[in-house]
């Protein structure tokens, strides 16, 4: 698995490490046999459940934990000492839009500038999201692909992490063409798996106390943990994709109400209420044309595009990243289903 | 300059300002950034011209979603280009003072968030030189200009209290739960509010306590301070912070007031107001204010006039509630929008400031003297700028003085 530009000896930088697909990220790599590691975690972090995933491979010796905080220029650098390439996992989860701009491209400024100065950069792997898509000049059912526009109006979508990620992704770019960097861009779908007990906004938001179901029968895209992990890691070695940018969702992707019926069957029953996409985009234009008469009396929470964003519906493919990096999901959508949903398992009577 | 020189000056400045358009400029593009650029967005005669952080990068996404022209990322090239007439200062409150400093030397009238300063010198040091200067300061204390605060001084003015306020009594909850906040302040211990002398409390008083400085003499004789954790800290393992703390003040006048900050009680902001001949309770989270006359009702009356007399009272708050939510005015930041709009009105014209300079200061000298009890070594090491100051003993000391003292109360106080 070591690409020919990277050797084993190499130093290998995990941020956002003690996270959901950080920790499987970690995982994955110990498995390949890569144990030069140095995996980042926020002072605040929850480690439990990392240590437990390096304590269970015998070439654990070269992990290190380095807590930090990636805002601060001194704890970026003695992150990036010696390192040569980065897996950037590390994300703002900000209500505010300066606060997820600052976690996000300002942490990852400092990264970067630190992996000039103390790092042997090889690859820097960004890891983005589908939140950075614009949905709304695209027809219902249409492909979203690595080629389809990306949000140009953050602020009106009301979508604080999308904007820090949009910008994380233009600040990469800049450093990639103009300070050199070599950069894989990934950007994972919705992920799911064990560890993970809510259900994404694509099928719907809990508001009023019940459910809104507004996926309806939308494609969703899915991706299991352990098979976004093993994208991320391959946007690593797999040499000749610098520069290149890849979405990830899994095969036999299923609709939004195939899932929301297979929670409700372990999770328990729960009162939910389907809305058609026009009816939701009808609701979304009148609250985002009184948000903006009342200039922000009420914020503009629902916006039209944010609903053709999560809601419109779209179809999906992993074609690049199959052919690019050699990618293939390595457990099937009935298993990872089967894997999420029997941790809901002990709510059955 | 003699003051009729210096009046002549004013008023000039004044004229000058109300002729054109204000140039307003921020400094510190964090999170609060934000809601001063929307509050500034509903008033008119106004625009912001430049925007600043230590980080570029902060002020340039702040300066493109607002569409400002100029990002800077140092102050004095900032000032020396764009000349602002006023800048808003939201930067974390260690560098108020500096920066205020700065702005004020270059000729700009200053806005500053709340905590004004970090010290009572600090703060007096500005005013001063506000005022040497002919320019004006705001505080951030926009709890203040809510609609239901404005219509409680007008009711205090009309007499309904019957005189000054006996006693008063002001609440702010905060909810610890906002995980993101929470963990980002007990995780870091170099998060700028950990660096704060007195830690949480010193970003979160301002609001509760400039409430009670407001109808408080400048002389105060008494305070004492009860100071705790909640269990929630200590099941985290929390060393320093300390989050429950109840103060009880009394000036020289005989007027007496209670403070309560808390994180485990949720949703309580309210300011009661108690005179001779009526109380006024000012509920902020449902944005309501209650009269309740001092009035007493012949024999069993007492028991069923008085609770219909409240229940008339909360329908006419929903009432105008809703009248305001109607007329597009009910939004969150009325009184930040409001504070803002009233300084600058008082900079086109001779007016003072919406925050009289006493109140800035005695709530300064209120938290100082607070914070000293809770974190004695902590207010010591914090002083910048000349002696600190101290609340003026008029007939006595104070009740709790000393670390002995405060152990005892917070073991009362935690009913240990």
């Amino acid at each position: 698995m070591t690409a020919e530009y990277f050797s084993r000896s190499d130093r290998i930088l995990v941020t956002g490490s003690s996270g959901f697909i950080g920790t499987k990220v970690v995982e994955i790599l110990l498995e390949y046999g890569f144990s030069n590691l140095r995996c980042f975690v926020r002072p605040s972090s929850q480690l439990a459940r990392l240590q437990k995933t390096i304590a269970r491979f015998d070439n654990r010796s070269n992990v290190e934990l380095v807590a930090g905080d990636l805002l601060s220029r001194n704890d970026c650098q003695k992150a990036t000492e010696g390192i040569s390439l980065i897996y950037h996992l590390a994300a703002g989860i900000e209500k505010s839009f300066a606060g997820a701009f600052m976690n996000s491209a300002l942490a990852t400024c400092n990264l970067l500038n630190a992996f000039l100065e103390r790092g042997q950069p090889k690859r820097f792997v960004n890891v983005s999201s589908f939140a950075v898509y614009s949905n709304l000049s695209l027809k219902r059912g249409a492909l979203l692909d690595e080629t389809s526009p990306l949000e140009d109006a953050s602020q009106e979508r009301f979508d604080a992490y999308g904007f820090g990620k949009l910008k994380q992704e233009e600040l990469v770019r800049q450093y990639g063409s103009g300070r050199g960097v070599p950069y894989v861009i990934v950007r994972p779908g919705a992920v799911f798996g064990p560890g993970k007990r809510e259900l994404s906004g694509r099928i719907g938001i809990n508001t009023f106390g019940f459910f809104i179901h507004l996926g309806g029968s939308n494609q969703l895209p899915l991706t299991f943990v352990d098979n976004c992990a093993e994208a991320i890691i391959l946007a690593g070695l797999k040499p000749g994709v610098d520069g290149e940018t890849f979405n990830i969702v899994d095969d036999d992707l299923i609709t939004s109400k195939q899932l929301l019926t297979a929670y409700k069957s372990v999770a328990g029953h729960f009162f939910s209420i389907r809305v058609p996409y026009p009816v939701a985009y009808g609701f979304s234009w009148a609250w985002e044309k009184y948000s903006h008469w009342s200039k922000g009396q009420l914020p503009p929470v629902f916006n039209r595009r944010r609903c053709s964003a999560e809601w419109k519906g779209s179809r999906f493919s992993n074609e690049k990243i199959r052919q690019q990096l050699g990618w293939r999901p390595r457990v099937p959508m009935t298993q990872a289903m089967a894997h999420f949903l029997a941790q809901f398992e002990s709510n059955r009577g | 300059m003699s003051s009729f020189w210096k009046k002549g000056l004013s008023t000039i400045n004044s004229q000058l300002l109300a002729s054109r358009n204000l140039r307003l400029a921020l400094i510190g593009c964090g999170k609060i950034a934000d809601q001063h650029l929307h509050a500034i967005h509903r008033i008119a005669n106004c625009e912001v011209v430049a925007v600043c952080d230590r980080e570029l990068l902060m002020a340039k996404q702040l300066a493109e979603r607002f569409g400002i022209p100029e990002s800077f990322s140092a102050v004095e090239e900032m000032l020396g280009l764009v000349k602002p007439d006023v800048v808003h200062i939201t930067t974390p409150p260690q560098s108020h003072y500096l920066v205020g400093k700065q702005c004020l030397e270059a000729g700009s009238h200053v806005y500053l968030e709340k905590p004004f300063t970090i010290t009572a010198p600090e703060a007096e040091s500005l005013v001063e030189m506000a005022d040497r200067r002919n320019l004006k300061l705001a505080a951030g204390h926009n709890l203040q200009f809510t609609p239901e605060m404005i219509e409680m001084r007008r009711l205090v003015k009309s007499g309904f209290l019957g005189g000054k306020p006996i006693h008063l009594e002001s609440f702010f909850s905060y909810d610890l739960g906002d995980e993101t906040y929470a963990r980002a302040l007990l995780g870091n211990r170099n998060h700028w509010v950990r660096q704060l002398p007195g830690q949480l409390l010193h970003n979160l008083l301002s609001h509760g306590i400039a409430k009670l400085a407001e109808f408080l003499d400048d002389d105060l004789t008494e305070i004492e301070v009860f100071a705790d954790q909640s269990p929630l800290l200590r099941e985290l393992g929390e060393q320093e912070i300390v989050d429950e703390l109840r103060v009880l003040i009394r000036d020289k006048a005989g007027t007496s007031a209670f403070y309560c900050f808390s994180t485990q009680i949720k949703g309580l902001n309210e300011l009661r107001a108690h005179g001779p001949s009526g109380s006024i309770v000012v509920d902020h989270s449902s944005g309501s204010l209650i009269r309740k006359p001092n009035r007493s009702y012949k024999s069993y009356l007492t028991y069923f006039i008085p609770p219909l007399v409240s229940a008339r009272e909360h329908f006419r708050n929903a009432g105008m509630n809703i009248i305001n939510f109607g007329r597009r005015k009910l939004y969150q930041d009325f009184g930040m929008k409001e504070l803002i709009e009233r300084f600058y009105n008082s900079l086109r014209s001779t007016n003072p400031p919406p925050i009289p300079y006493r109140e800035i200061l005695l709530t300064a000298r209120i938290m100082e003297e607070i914070f000293d009890r809770i974190y004695p070594e902590r207010i010591q090491k914090s002083e910048i700028t000349g002696s600190r100051s101290e609340v003026r003993p008029a007939t006595g000391g104070f009740a709790v003085a000393n670390a002995s003292d405060r152990a005892a109360l917070a073991r009362r106080y935690s009913g240990q």
